[in-house]
């Protein structure tokens, strides 16, 4: 009888015992970036911040899509499989838009009282950020370009690479040498067919696009500030050009899932991202900004990564909602009259 | 007896044709670009996909290359396989571990041998700039060709192994009877040995050009991103594009003109075979 009493409990334990585990490992589920961010997550913020705390962080490496697939799967789960998703700053927009994620307070996230108003959105916890730039090398281009229509000219016949991955950011440069705006990429694909009959290369990844601009194969392309600072450390002869347009931000942001399991510790976790201490780590290593007024970085370091105040008041601001609304009708025109 | 398939039976329906179910109902569906989809019971990617110029020509490109590597995998897997069905049984071993040696290194890691083999500073362009036989560097990679040698160096050892499982099981005696009757060695091996290995070839051929018609990785790395085959195209719909629907849909497309083709191509084959 005893036996036959404890067998159900038996068999449903294992059943419970993540939740439980969960609960008392007080663990928060992090979906984000591997490499240097993921790197810089665990020493920057995780370890001298989090764990003293109690929290233990546990990242889940992948792709910003599927992290956003997830999302949307999940979205009638009462339990989310993630805690805290990073993104960026448009995926992030389009969460909040569909209202599958927490709104973010001074009352819950209290440091979001620092962040800089420009970047300040309800939704989305801004981390770091970079801008949009042209990179050139000085060996081969001179004149240097100073905006973006310099780059359809003929003397770059040949000699412009982009990344795969950022098709939406040069369709968008392209729009705006247009004489268009970010709310309508429509005039820019005569731009981006004029860029291809001047034999624009397109490479799958950003890593394979270093190699073709250290191998001289390319010689500019329009690339985030950030990355051009980390291969300029690689030894990549490579100068960055602001776009006289004005550059456009791109911000690595975080948002809380409302399925969340343990959103203390994920409202915590992402304090613990805009907490000043954290922000060198990422500046030195990635290039990236601080979000907050009160992170400071070294003044030689914010020459190579930082934005005058000329430059700052130049921002341009991306239509996120036109993005989200005809993403496939970019990535369309991208990968059938441009790239084909 | 019939009770010894349930276990496979049940892992085939849970593992393959429970999710297979799902991506059908889904390719069914409208596509939001803001909630991921909608429910719908509409042929409406099916027959976009179908008309659409860009992806009958992706269709056209993943066709050609699936061909092509069947046949060359053909071409040099039947010598290879010859020489190792009729080999003596101690080195035969060791020579069936050497054909299936390529298969343990992952296609990634073997792609990226290929590339650091024909880029543009790689070890081809670099050696025929040393001769001074070329002054700028050959265009090798981002290539079909590049696609086609890259899928062969994966799916050859399939071939070779299934046509040598076969060739094992023809009497060498015949091949000697037809000798001693005067037909010369290539008689032989068209008269003879070729139809006798031909449940080989079929074989041999269906599974190379399954493999080929859903390659994903070589066509990614060794065809660059101006290149397109049919499992990278769906990838896209479905990663790049979360546009699930219609990546569903062409999944479909691309599973039914697989199974098509390998039907057709069995079926022609093997009337010749009975003939």
């Amino acid at each position: 009888m005893t036996s036959r009493r404890l067998l159900l409990p038996t068999l449903l334990a294992p059943l419970a015992a993540p939740h439980i585990a969960n609960a008392q490992a007080n663990e928060v589920v992090v979906g984000t970036w591997g490499g240097d961010y993921a790197a810089l997550l665990t020493s920057e913020i995780e370890n001298p911040l989090l764990r003293p705390q109690g929290i233990n962080p546990i990242q889940e490496l992948g792709t910003p899509a599927a992290r956003k697939t997830k999302l949307l799967a999940e979205r009638t789960s009462r339990r989310g499989s993630m805690d805290v998703v990073c993104l960026g700053d448009s995926d992030c927009h389009a969460m909040g838009e569909l209202g599958l994620v927490e709104e973010l307070t001074p009352a819950n996230v209290p440091n979001i009282a620092h962040v800089l108003p420009a970047l300040r959105s309800p939704f989305t916890l801004p981390h770091i950020y970079s801008v949009r730039v042209m990179l050139y090398n000085p060996a081969t281009i001179a004149p240097p370009p100073t905006r973006y229509a310099d780059l359809w000219d003929d003397r770059f016949r040949g000699r412009i690479g982009f990344s795969d991955l950022l098709y939406q950011s040069i369709s968008e440069a392209a729009t705006i040498v247009a004489g268009g705006n970010e709310s309508n990429y429509t005039p820019g694909r005569d731009r981006l067919l004029a860029l291809k009959a001047l034999g624009a290369r397109v490479y799958s990844a950003n890593e394979t696009l270093a190699a073709a601009l250290k191998s001289g194969e390319v010689s500019a392309t329009i690339m985030w500030l950030a990355r051009g600072y980390m291969w300029r450390k690689a030894g990549i002869n490579m100068h960055t050009a602001m776009p006289a347009e004005g550059a456009t931000p791109y911000v690595s942001a975080a948002v809380v899932p409302k399925n969340a399991r343990n959103k203390q510790a994920a409202f915590a976790y992402l304090n613990a991202m805009l907490d000043p201490r954290a922000a060198l780590g990422f500046a030195e290593r990635m290039g990236f900004l601080p979000t907050t007024s009160n992170a400071t970085l070294p003044a030689p370091l914010l020459a190579e990564i930082g934005l005058t105040a000329e430059q700052q008041a130049k921002l341009r601001r991306p239509d996120f909602a036109y993005t989200a609304q005809h993403a496939a009708e970019i990535l369309n025109f991208w990968e059938r009259a441009f790239k084909a | 007896m019939a009770a010894l398939v349930l276990p496979a039976g049940l892992l085939v329906l849970l593992l393959l044709v429970a999710p297979m179910a799902m991506l059908f109902r889904i390719s069914l569906n409208e596509y939001s670009p803001t909630q991921l989809m909608l429910e719908a019971l509409q042929p409406g990617n099916y027959l976009r996909a179908i008309a659409d110029p860009y992806y009958q020509a992706v269709m056209g490109t993943t066709m050609t290359v699936a061909f092509s590597c069947t046949l060359l995998c053909l071409i040099i897997g039947f010598p290879a396989a010859y020489w190792l069905a009729r080999m003596d049984s101690k080195r035969k071993s060791l020579a069936v571990i050497l054909t299936v040696f390529p298969l343990l290194v992952g296609n990634v890691v073997r792609s990226a041998g290929w590339m650091a083999l024909l880029g543009r500073d790689g070890a081809i362009n670099a050696t025929l700039r040393g001769l001074g036989i070329i002054s700028e560097p050959l265009q090798l990679l981002y290539t079909q060709g590049a696609v086609i040698i890259g899928i062969v160096a994966v799916v050859a050892p399939y071939m070779i192994l299934t046509l040598s499982a076969v060739i094992e099981g023809i009497p060498r005696n015949i091949e000697e009877a037809a000798g001693n009757l005067g037909a010369p060695p290539l008689t032989v091996f068209r008269r003879v040995v070729l139809p006798l290995a031909l449940p080989g070839v079929v074989a041999g051929s269906v599974l190379v050009f399954i493999l080929c018609m859903n390659a994903y990785a070589t066509p990614v790395l060794l065809g660059g991103p101006q290149f397109k085959m049919m499992a990278p195209a769906v990838y896209d719909q479905f990663v790049k594009g979360t546009n699930w629907p219609f990546g569903a849909a062409l999944a479909f497309i691309l599973l039914l003109v697989t199974l098509g083709l390998t039907v057709l191509g069995s079926a022609l084959l093997g009337r010749r075979y009975k003939r």
